[in-house]
């Protein structure tokens, strides 16, 4: 039976606007709708370059609109959350009146019947708008455009930024050996993996999602699992002095070592350190690991820390990468 | 476009796919695992001879940063070599193993395409590699897209809903005898035409399924490609152009990007039999067959192509292993692999496969 995990990844974007772009987003808090001259053409949403000679555009801006015909439609009957409407509605390819190209964007038709190809639409703006394609909430059938009440106006200062968040949920299956390699680690126990062809020893942090010999390019799998040394040698460190990203609960610079189990191929990367001051940190530290116990008796690596022994005399071991 | 003054002959030698599946419990590293150990038994050598590898893969379809580093162990990264990676789908990986061949210096290379697209959903992954400014703040996904584009095929008269019915009873049909197929059966054309739109003008009939799945190929240059096979598939062309990322400034209903890369190719130098075509929705079809200048007598996606199963980042680089199978198994002279990405058919990828005289 496999296990799987689920988990949310965002996606925070700022993204600079650029000159053009810029300027077509800030006409949108304005409530106007702009493209730019490539020749005989206008192209709309403006593009800094021309798009069959990559030619940079000059700045000039043409209004359009408000109004437009559609030239293809499709119907979303089950919008996905990243939708900019959360019922049934149309995504349209609209020709804006005054342009040579089609602009993407929602149709709220309510209902498929009310589509057709060659339809007039016009934007039903948002009410607080940022600089932004979804300051138009979306087209609506016919020539006049929407304006919401409460309109808190164009933006103040050109809009030279904009916001993407998009966010993904991913279920992805746990390996069989990751989840040996936790459930050892819940009992107080270092856990590895050893090759059957070349006999290397390879650390459950490494092969517990990697589950392959990496030199042998031989899959690996619980039959394989070997119990591992507690003590080793910290090869290589950083010192990190902390930003404030989303996530990141240090507020002071904290080291992160790695780790050589004696025995053991591969190193436990990115460790914390128990009771080592940052000064003293450095390639051959002697060290063990350090367990605390959590909620009903279960074991956590909380990091190494020095064993007392002298230092391991070899200038190489700092070579390493895993 | 100019032709290199003297190029390398390259053959594909070996290869191997996945099963296709709605969802694996493997992990891409292990899809890859099986995959780069079936085709190099397929060319007769191991991993220890394979001098170039490129992998096509895509971190947001995976949900992991730097994915790609990880399948590098099922290469076979001991002792060291030549590896690159694109975020594309294979096909445009083993773009680039034949350009490295190109150089002269190696004689094999390895390319594979991988991807779990049941990891989530397919539309809230697509927007993420769309503009960011004007596409992705809407969620515009493949399903968008494509019902867009097939919508203006529709409109122009260039096909019907019935003619795209049809493709999808044919290919479907054809799938039958494909082992790798995830969707294959009979189906009656009236019946599906009576099904809702899933996305109008498109019904399900009209989508691929959602596949997760890996595909290698193994290439060698000129004797050494002789020296491993009595029936080397030789790459006589290979050619990939791409248009405007924005639908809205391209004309719809053709591809001109599909038409450069067949002339660049050489595709219409002589008479293609078969063509393998990455058509993830059946209105593809009829607007590829004619961008590319396939006629009526060439048969297209004898192996139900992508509508039978669709490995997103491998889909591509099987429509070569299909093409490829075509001549070493089944006697066909010429054959034509294409692959896409991007928007409404934005980028597009044509390879001509030809046998031994």
């Amino acid at each position: 039976m496999t296990t799987y995990v689920t988990s949310t990844v965002r996606f925070p974007y700022k993204r600079s606007l650029g000159p053009v772009i810029g300027h077509f987003m800030t006409e949108l808090t304005h409530q106007r709708l702009v493209g730019i001259r490539s020749g005989e053409r206008v192209i709309v949403p403006p593009l800094e370059w021309d798009p069959d000679t990559a030619q940079a555009l000059a700045p000039d801006f043409v209004e359009v609109g408000p109004a437009g015909t559609v030239r293809s439609w499709t119907w979303v009957a089950q919008p996905s959350a990243q939708h900019p409407l959360d019922r049934p509605f149309a995504f349209a390819l609209i020709e804006l009146d005054g342009a040579s190209t089609a602009l993407l964007h929602a149709v709220d038709a309510g209902d498929i019947a009310a589509m057709a190809t060659g339809m007039r639409v016009a934007p039903r703006w948002r009410a607080e708008r940022v600089g932004h394609l979804t300051d138009i909430e979306a087209f609506v059938p016919g020539e006049q455009p929407v304006a919401p009440a409460g309109d808190t106006g164009p933006a103040a200062e050109p809009v030279t930024m904009m916001n993407y968040d998009a966010s993904i949920t991913y279920t992805t299956p746990v390996p069989a050996t990751q989840q040996l390699v936790l459930r050892a680690a819940a009992e107080g126990r270092l856990t590895g993996l050893r090759c059957p062809t070349c006999g290397r020893v390879y650390s459950g942090a490494y092969t517990g999602l990697q589950n392959a010999c990496p030199v042998c390019a031989l899959p690996l799998g619980t039959e394989h699992a070997v119990d591992l040394p507690e003590t080793g040698t910290i090869t290589n460190y950083t010192i990190i002095t902390p930003v404030q990203y989303p996530g990141q609960t240090e507020t002071e610079p904290f080291a992160r070592v790695h780790v050589l189990l004696d025995d053991v191929d591969s190193v436990m990367a990115y460790q914390p350190v128990v009771d080592l001051p940052n000064a003293d940190v450095r390639p051959g530290v002697r060290v063990r690991a350090v367990w605390t116990t959590g909620e009903e008796g279960r074991q956590e690596l909380a990091g190494w820390t020095p064993t007392g022994e002298p230092d391991l005399d070899d200038p190489s071991i700092v070579n390493r990468i895993f | 476009m100019t032709q290199p003054a003297a190029r390398q002959p390259v053959a594909i030698v070996g290869w191997a796919r996945t099963p296709m599946l709605r969802r694996t419990d493997k992990t891409e590293a292990h899809l890859l695992f099986d995959v780069v150990t079936g085709a190099t038994e397929d060319a007769g050598i191991t991993r220890a001879d394979v001098d170039f590898s490129c992998a096509g893969s895509c971190d947001y379809v995976a949900g992991q940063a730097f994915s790609f580093v990880q399948n590098i162990d099922a290469v076979g990264a001991w002792p060291p070599k030549r590896d690159s990676h694109v975020e594309m789908d294979g096909a445009w990986a083993l773009y680039e193993a034949w350009v490295r061949l190109q150089l002269g210096d190696i004689d094999v290379a390895i390319a594979m395409g991988s991807g779990r697209s049941s990891t989530a959903d397919p539309a809230t992954i697509y927007p993420m590699e769309m503009d960011p400014y004007y596409l992705a703040p809407l969620g515009a996904d493949a399903l968008t897209f494509a019902a867009l584009q097939a919508r203006v095929l529709l409109d122009a008269g260039l096909v019907t809903e019935r003619q795209l019915a049809e493709v999808a009873a044919r290919t479907r049909g054809d799938a039958r005898t494909n082992p790798y197929a995830q969707v294959s059966g009979e189906y009656d054309v009236d019946a599906l035409l009576e099904e809702e739109y899933v996305r109008a003008p498109l019904r399900r009939h009209d989508l691929a399924p959602i596949t997760d799945g890996a595909a290698a190929v193994v290439i060698a240059r000129g004797d050494r490609a002789r020296e491993l096979t009595d029936h080397p598939v030789w790459i006589t062309g290979f050619a990939h152009s791409a248009e405007a990322h924005q639908p809205g400034v391209r004309d719809l209903r053709t591809s001109a990007s599909a038409r450069r890369a067949a002339k660049a190719a050489g595709a219409d130098t002589a008479p293609i039999e078969v063509a393998e075509l990455q058509t993830a929705f059946t209105h593809e079809e009829p607007l590829l067959a004619a961008a590319l200048g396939l006629g009526p007598e060439v048969a297209l996606n004898p192996s139900g192509g992508p509508l039978a199963a669709n490995p997103v980042m491998a889909t591509g680089l099987i429509r070569v292993i299909e093409a490829a199978q075509q001549i070493r198994d089944h006697g066909t002279q010429r054959a034509l692999a294409h692959a896409t990405s991007g928007p409404c058919l934005q980028q597009n990828l044509v390879a001509v496969l030809e046998g031994d005289r």
